[in-house]
């Protein structure tokens, strides 16, 4: 073994860390490794477990897999890939999960977890087959509740969730933004995503309950879905189909207590459906992050251990760079009212205007840099 | 059998006098019944021929005789060319090359209600050769567009005429017929076409591809995104060469391939794209319907513009805008100007002569300027874009690339990375 890649020292785990990673690997539900853990410390129940004398495993189903080499794979896997270990009951247990009924009793992360402490969060999620409306809607709350002080907490696989965590991301500054997975830090993941996992690692948070080097089941998403609602004090659904998977996050947070908030859309997007049907049911109504936001407040009000959200961000887009915007021709003007609300062709600009299309070329360069315009599907 | 051996073998056979057939040559293919049959490239292959006469079958005749004049001699059957050989029949007549297309009215840009930009788009595109990418939802008059480019384009030189015509001879009858002669052509295959059929080739018969008969032309691609990424991938060469290297196991041709580019597609699979809350379309759909565009392809677009469904008011009787012909002639004038500096056209202007003739105005390069500080215009962008700010100019008349023509050549290009986030300008 002289030839083999030296792991880091597995000194640096924790007799607590090792065997609550090893008793995660066995492959029980959330539910049986908390009664695992329930009045033995983790190193005992291990043992407890390998000798068929667990009580929490009447049937011994697990001790055939709770040998060394199960554990010698998990704490592999845990240093190979780099992950912190959090045991419920532990130092570094994150106090915002520990009061949960459904608790994960072991819990890995990437990134800083102690940075979510005392922030309000607020969960952004929706479906993977997302339009560009609810892309951008959810890069725009993700953006301003970053800004706003308020820690986005979403799913990271594509569509809304990526969306939302890109958008705190990209706040210049302010919370950091929590990711939940439903598989294992080292899963295999497509570049996007291998992306969004390192800058959240870097700016925030990345959290599992599965430990490295073991495989998932479709069924942990369900269950991630879980963790989410547990950590947000509001539920955003950005867009989400009839019956999407974003419906699991809202019974969990309802079940919790936690305020439910959805995005209308229209009426005809299959992509708005679940969103529009919890607008009817009750949901709290979200036009822009200002909505998220009071919603915030009013969840976290009566919690002195929580800082509430600073002052919503300025309205209307933010200004381009340091350039000082030049002076604005009245015929600039013109072409700015022509622009209107909506996105627009330049056809359209240049029948409104009435302009020829040189003058409001040069009319757009100049709003454009002013900071008035932006081209994004059309001005 | 071919003609010339069938020929060779009555001369063999003393049925023939050999000094019949001296300086003479023999393109063709026998059929059973003793017809002569025409062969795809009698144009090409009359060309390379030194003879005093030359015998072709009658049906390509016509081209033929474009490029080999009175040495043609049309024969429909061989009985005829052993006759007309010996002396005892005159040879047939030259029959005239075929112009279907002249009876049928050229589209004109009179139909087009409405589109200023897309119209100024096309002027453009056909006065600099710069390649057109039209992105629109169905029904916004992007085919209608593209169909009426060639309408617009300039007569092709008799040098050009002939390289076209040599091309389609090559391509067999059903492309000759369809050809004329002075006009450019116009090619616009379905996006079911395959790799063969689009850049040329084939295993017994290397055959010109739509990209060599648009040659001198138009090329469009309706519902671009449709079309496999290999086909538009090969694409790349031509554009940068004006040549497909066509290389098989048996063969290796080069055949030119100078076209103007049109490309035409919806925004999204359900073609409701840009307009907010009416695409239906999720994001994974988008991504699957434009993955095949790759960003090299994209980058030779020089214009790339978003059409709107034209207004109700003007479908029924707007103004309607310049002719065809009153468009043709500007770009024509423009077309002299790019030649003055020794090239076709804009497109073909190097950097080194973009800095030659005309120069910057002092606003125009400091609008690049910043636009290529904040990050929204690459080095390769900004070159397309002084090329095509060339064009505006030459075609508003005016002598020096000011402001105005930067701006509109920065906006005729945006809708471009609108499509695909990632491209930059």
């Amino acid at each position: 073994m002289t030839d083999s890649p030296p792991f880091p020292d597995d000194k640096a785990l924790t007799d607590e860390q090792r065997y609550g990673a090893g008793l995660a690997a066995l492959g029980a539900a959330p539910g049986t490794l908390r009664k695992f853990l329930d009045g033995y410390q983790p190193a005992q129940a291990w043992q407890a477990i390998a000798r068929g004398r667990h009580r929490a495993d009447p049937d011994c189903r697990y001790r055939r897999k709770a040998v060394p080499a199960t554990l010698d794979t998990v704490v592999a896997g845990v240093l190979h890939s780099g992950v912190s270990i959090h045991v419920l009951g532990g130092p570094d247990y994150p106090s915002a999960l520990a009061q949960d009924r459904q608790v994960p009793a072991v819990l890995f992360s990437t990134g800083d977890v102690a940075a979510l402490e005392g922030l309000p969060r607020a969960a952004v999620v929706g479906t993977r087959a997302a339009t560009v409306y609810g892309l951008g809607v959810a890069s725009e709350l993700g953006r301003g509740l970053a800004r706003a002080g308020v820690v986005v907490v979403s799913g990271m696989t594509p569509g809304i969730d990526a969306a939302a965590h890109a958008g705190a991301l990209g706040a210049d500054a302010g919370a950091p933004t929590v990711g939940v997975l439903g598989t294992a830090h080292d899963a295999v993941a497509t570049g996007s995503q291998v992306a969004l996992r390192a800058a959240l690692g870097a700016r925030g948070a990345v959290l599992s309950e599965i430990p490295p080097a073991v495989h998932s089941a479709p069924w942990w998403f369900a269950a991630r879905n879980r963790v989410m609602a547990a950590l947000a004090h509001v539920v955003v659904v950005v867009e989400c189909h009839h019956r999407g998977g974003s419906l699991h996050t809202v019974s969990a947070a309802l079940a919790r207590g936690a305020t439910v908030a959805a995005v209308p859309g229209s009426v005809r997007s299959p992509a708005s459906a679940g969103t529009n049907r919890l607008l009817v049911e009750g949901a709290v109504p979200v036009r822009d992050v200002d909505d998220v936001l009071t919603a915030v407040e009013l969840a976290v009000v009566g919690r002195p251990d929580i800082r509430p959200p600073g002052p919503p961000p300025a309205p209307g887009r933010c200004t381009v760079g340091s350039s000082p915007p030049g002076p604005l021709a009245p015929w600039h003007r013109r072409v700015q009212r022509a622009l209107g609300q909506d996105p627009a062709t330049l056809e359209a600009v240049v029948r409104r205007s009435g302009l020829a299309l040189g003058d409001v070329s040069v009319a757009l360069e100049a709003l454009a840099e002013a900071g008035l315009a932006e081209c994004e599907h059309g001005w | 059998m071919a003609l010339p051996i069938a020929i060779g073998l009555l001369v063999a056979a003393e049925v023939l006098p050999a000094a019949c057939v001296a300086r003479t040559g023999f393109v063709g293919e026998l059929g059973l019944d003793g017809s002569v049959r025409p062969v795809p490239g009698v144009a090409s292959l009359v060309a390379a021929i030194d003879a005093d006469r030359i015998v072709v079958p009658a049906a390509a005749s016509a081209e033929a005789a474009l490029v080999a004049g009175g040495r043609v001699r049309p024969a429909s059957t061989v009985a005829e060319v052993v006759a007309a050989l010996r002396g005892r029949a005159p040879w047939a007549k030259v029959a005239s090359l075929a112009a279907p297309r002249s009876a049928v009215r050229e589209p004109d840009l009179l139909d087009v209600r409405g589109q200023i930009v897309a119209r100024r788009a096309l002027e453009i595109a056909a006065a600099g050769g710069h390649h057109l990418l039209l992105v629109g939802a169905p029904g916004s008059g992007k085919t209608m567009l593209a169909t009426r480019l060639r309408g617009i384009l300039p007569d092709l030189t008799p040098d050009e005429s002939l390289e076209v015509l040599r091309i389609h001879s090559a391509a067999g009858a059903a492309a000759i017929g369809a050809l004329d002669a002075r006009r450019p052509p116009f090619s616009a295959p379905h996006h079911g076409a395959t790799e063969v059929a689009v850049v040329g080739g084939g295993t017994s018969w290397l055959r010109p591809g739509e990209i060599s008969l648009a040659h001198a032309g138009v090329l469009f691609l309706d519902e671009l995104g449709e079309f496999p990424a290999p086909v538009l991938d090969a694409l790349r060469q031509p554009l940068e060469e004006h040549v497909i290297r066509v290389r098989r196991a048996r063969a290796a041709i080069d055949l030119p391939a100078r076209f103007l580019l049109v490309g035409a597609m919806n925004p999204c699979p359900c073609g409701e794209g840009s307009l907010p809350g009416t695409c239906r379309c999720t994001d994974v759909m988008r991504r699957r319907y434009l993955r095949r565009l790759s960003a090299p392809l994209l980058d030779r677009f020089d214009l790339s513009i978003a059409l709107g469904r034209p207004d109700v008011e003007d479908l029924l009787g707007g103004p309607p805008g310049d002719s065809s012909a009153v468009v043709g002639a500007r770009v024509r004038r423009a077309r002299a100007l790019a030649q003055d500096r020794g090239v076709r056209c804009n497109s073909e202007l190097r950097f080194d002569a973009v800095d030659g003739p005309s120069t910057l105005s002092p606003d125009a390069a400091a609008l690049l300027e910043r636009r290529l500080r904040s990050g929204t215009l690459s080095a390769r962008g900004l070159h397309r874009v002084r090329r095509v700010a060339q064009t505006i100019a030459d075609l508003d008349g005016v002598a020096g690339v000011g402001e105005r023509q930067v701006a509109e050549a920065l906006q005729l290009r945006a809708a471009r990375s609108a499509l695909v986030p990632g491209v930059d300008q």
